[in-house]
């Protein structure tokens, strides 16, 4: 039964499914041609990664159908769905750690009917597609020692194939740095012109208007609107996402910083990561933004004066007296906080649920001299913050592994903005945060600051981190290369830095 | 999704939901229902009060494999070390007084634990491996120290210990009463106390709890001590019920205490798992044997139908995972 008189390529029609009585989609339409490249939109938990599990397999609908170049499918796993061209970059990675990234890339290939893998050709065959993509990255390296921006590269690479169809990018940016966001960028726009639709969800607008050509937008799990491109704009999107107007996303800040340091750092270098001879301070009460490319060594940075990296040489003083953190657990002790940018491998507890995820940090405050807990305050602390951050989800009891992506990384801050700190890391704050969330998340930095702790982020966005930051310092190639001041702040001179040339001079 | 029970049951296919989610007690309840209707000596209160005093011994070491189980690590030593701390204890019992040999047999069965916690948590050595080394130790210990043959209690503290083993409370058995409090002690640890909460947590995420300042190594090492002290808990209790410590007790315990953790829904992955399901997992196998006795099956058919019943249990749960 071809159809060959639509338009499109794939139709979603009708699309509804429920976990339980939560009921996630209703009636959602999704339709897509053949090389272009549709947004999807919409806030967090909307139901966006729910929809493209349906149409790869992940999840099976209740109701609706989805029709692929004129036929009906219903894939019952991944594997169906991928030998019908359907190729998904999840929003959180799925790499197997200790297998090299030649094996992940041909993981699911493997075995397809072949007994026998020829092991040098996919060494070669691997290490080819990832030239293509620009980007540097060995074949044979084992996964589990990629960064999290190169794994995130892995996950595309693994989704590319000559038989792709339609290819789905769940929040494929959100590690990136801007240059690597613009090769990402020319790898889309090729693949488009080859005929392939494609399917592109981020909370990064500017991104959207830069490549969509179509936009379909999600709200509480109903689809409210789908045009072209050209016929929208950024607060047309957010009105669809959110229902209303939004104000200024970055809050503004009358916080006095502090004269002394609360925190400093000196001549800092690691023992087995390329961060050397770092130097720096930050005040009670001040934002401090940490830029730089990929791989220039911001999280091994922040990992390092956490404890979680061995150190070779340097010292550290907060409040003016030396410390010692040769482990997380001191770092903690001593009230300095770290929030992690791999949410799923070092910042939740899937299993566990939202409660017991965030009073893990705060026992402290909400047991007893003999560790009992005081489960009443337990409740009300996180009962607060859930409401405070909005993360959505039926009650505290909730399994973390069934959130959303943006409001698993909402349970991951809150973990540590709720405590007392002396001076926090947070290593991109709102990865994966819808627009209207992003506003809350900054209004709890401003707050933990306005305690008179002593905050460092760390972030690839460009706007999120002059819009936030008090002063930024750029790393380039493991060290800090540069320090902007507030009037300083512009993108180009974040770029400057970052690839270890001065600023102009006026 | 923790929704009401009433909510449960109205959603679609809800009741079949709750029976997959509650799986051990319904199998539990089931197997209550099938043995009292099969055979008539079921029910009296001589063929409970031997369940209970059957069970109570694996029950204990049980609670042990459970949290250790929760970090995501196995202690296979359990069994031998109930063999050596028995006759531990037989021997301590025979020379010091009484509350004395107990605590000082605890106290070495800490410290055999230790051992092993010292090996997984500090030399970061495979649980498996380090507590089958173990295993292997405390059997070969347990043989050296009673010179092969049984050593038996001699002295009144002796005669109190196999009195206490013996007689019930209320009509339940004495030593079923220790198992219990110890569920309800391991209950309430693993639910309302700091030690639970972050031993789950570094069973489901070992990184994250690293990076969230938690002393990771710190309760490796304890689950392991504790873990050995149970195991001198429930020595104590089986050398009192014979009045001897013999080094060929406990032989494959440890098998059956894995089994009725896993039974009770635990994960070997860790993260996953509460006191009482593991409390069910040991009563469904005490069941399962006590039933095949009754009905007068011999010791190797009985082997095969415990095996199904885990490879059954264990499938029930893989559907409420879904
Ligand atoms: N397996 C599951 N069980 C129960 N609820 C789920 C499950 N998966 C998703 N949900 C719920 O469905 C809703 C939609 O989730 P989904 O992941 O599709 O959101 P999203 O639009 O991708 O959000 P984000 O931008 O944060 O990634 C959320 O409220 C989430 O809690
Ligand atoms: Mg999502």
């Amino acid at each position: 039964m071809k159809n060959s008189a639509s338009e499109y390529r794939l139709e979603m029609t009708g699309i509804s499914k429920s976990f339980g009585v939560v009921s996630v989609l209703k009636n959602v339409n999704l339709k897509v041609k053949s090389g272009e490249i549709h947004a999807l939109l919409g806030e967090n938990g909307a139901g966006k990664s729910t929809l493209i599990k349906i149409l790869s397999g992940v999840h099976q609908k209740d109701a609706g159908r989805v029709v692929l170049n004129g036929e009906e499918i219903t894939p019952k796993n991944t594997h169906e769905g991928q030998v019908l061209g359907i190729n998904v970059v999840y929003q959180e990675l799925s790499l197997v750690n200790d297998l090299s990234v030649a094996e992940n890339i041909y993981l699911h290939k493997l075995g397809a009917n072949k007994t026998w893998m020829n092991w040098k050709g996919v060494m070669n065959d691997a290490q080819e597609l990832l030239d293509s993509l620009d980007f540097k990255i060995d074949a044979s390296a084992k996964v589990k020692n990629l960064s999290i921006v190169q794994k995130q590269v892995v996950e595309i690479a693994k989704a590319i194939s000559e038989d792709t169809k339609v290819l789905v990018l769940d929040e494929p940016t959100t590690v990136f740095d801007p240059k690597d966001v613009k090769k990402l960028f020319q790898i889309l726009f090729k693949l488009r012109d080859q005929g392939v639709s494609i399917i592109y969800i981020s909370h990064h607008l500017d991104e959207i208007f830069k490549i969509a050509d179509t936009v379909t937008v999600l709200r509480d799990g109903v689809d409210t609107g789908s045009m072209p491109i050209a016929e929208t704009d950024k607060d047309g999107v957010i009105h669809l996402m959110i229902g209303r107007e939004l104000n200024e996303l970055y809050p503004k800040r009358d916080i006095k910083i502090g004269e002394v340091p609360i925190f400093e750092v000196k001549d800092l270098t690691a023992k087995e990561t390329l961060v050397h001879d770092v130097s720096f301070d930050v005040k009670p009460g001040e934002v401090l933004g940490i830029a730089g490319l990929g791989g220039s060594g911001r999280t091994e940075t922040a990992k390092l004066i956490f404890g979680a990296d061995k150190k070779k040489s340097g010292t550290l003083l907060l409040e003016g007296k030396e410390i010692k953190t040769n482990s997380p657990v001191d770092a903690a002790g001593y009230k300095i906080g770290f929030v992690s940018e791999d949410r799923k491998e070092e910042g939740v507890f899937l299993p566990l649920s939202i409660r017991r995820n965030i009073s893990i940090t705060s026992f402290d405050s909400i047991s007893s001299k003999l560790g009992f807990i005081n489960v009443d305050n337990e409740y009300k602390k996180v009962l607060n913050l859930i409401k405070k951050l909005n993360i959505k989800a039926p009650n505290s009891e909730v399994d973390v592994k069934n959130l959303s992506g943006g409001n698993q990384q909402k349970v991951a801050l809150a973990k540590w903005l709720s405590i007392d700190s002396k001076v926090i890391f947070i290593d991109e704050p709102t990865r994966g945060v819808d627009v209207g969330a992003k506003i809350e998340i900054y209004n709890l930095i401003n707050e933990v600051a306005k305690k008179g702790v002593g905050v460092v982020v760390i972030s690839s966005d460009m706007p999120e981190i002059m819009g936030i930051s008090d002063r930024i310092l750029v790393m380039h190639k493991g060290t800090f290369y540069g320090e902007l001041q507030k009037e300083q702040f512009s993108e180009e001179n974040i770029l400057r830095y970052s690839i270890g040339e001065p600023l102009k001079t006026i | 999704m923790a929704l009401t029970i009433k909510e449960q049951l109205s959603s679609p296919g809800g009741i079949l939901k709750f029976l997959v989610k509650y799986n051990t007690i319904f199998i539990f309840i089931l197997l209550v229902i099938f043995s009292a209707l099969i055979s008539d000596v079921f029910f009296t209160s001589v063929n409970l009060s031997n369940l209970l005093k059957q069970v109570s011994g694996i029950g204990i070491i049980s609670i042990g494999m459970l949290i250790v189980i929760l970090t995501g690590g196995i202690d296979l030593s359990v069994g031998s070390m109930v063999a050596l701390l028995a006759v531990t204890f037989a021997i301590l019992v025979n020379i010091f007084a009484l509350p004395l040999a107990i605590l000082m047999t605890i106290i070495i069965g800490f410290g055999l634990g230790s051992i092993s916690g010292y090996l997984v948590a500090y030399q970061k050595m495979a649980p498996f491996v380090a507590t089958l080394a173990l295993m292997t130790i405390a059997r070969g210990l347990s043989f050296i120290y009673s010179k092969g043959s049984p050593v038996t209690f001699t002295t009144v503290g002796g005669k109190f210990m196999s009195d206490f083993a013996n007689n019930s409370t209320l009509r339940i058995p004495n030593i079923a009463i220790v198992f219990f409090i110890i569920v309800i002690c391991a209950m309430v640890m693993l639910r309302y106390n700091v030690f639970g909460r972050l031993v789950i947590a570094i069973g489901s995420n070992e990184e994250a709890s690293r990076l969230s300042g938690i002393k990771v190594n710190k309760y490796k090492f304890l689950v392991y001590a504790i873990s050995g002290a149970l195991a001198a808990t429930a020595a104590i209790i089986v050398a009192s019920r014979t009045n001897l410590g013999s080094p060929n007790m406990g032989m494959a315990w440890e098998l059956d205490a894995i089994a009725a953790v896993v039974i009770g829904g635990a994960s070997l992955n860790g993260g996953k798992g509460t006191a009482i399901n593991t409390l069910m997992g040991v009563l469904i196998l005490g069941l399962i044997g006590n039933i095949l006795n009754l009905l007068n099956v011999p010791s190797y058919p009985q082997q095969v139908v415990k095996g199904a019943i885990i490879i059954f249990a264990v499938l029930l749960q893989r559907f409420d995972s879904k």
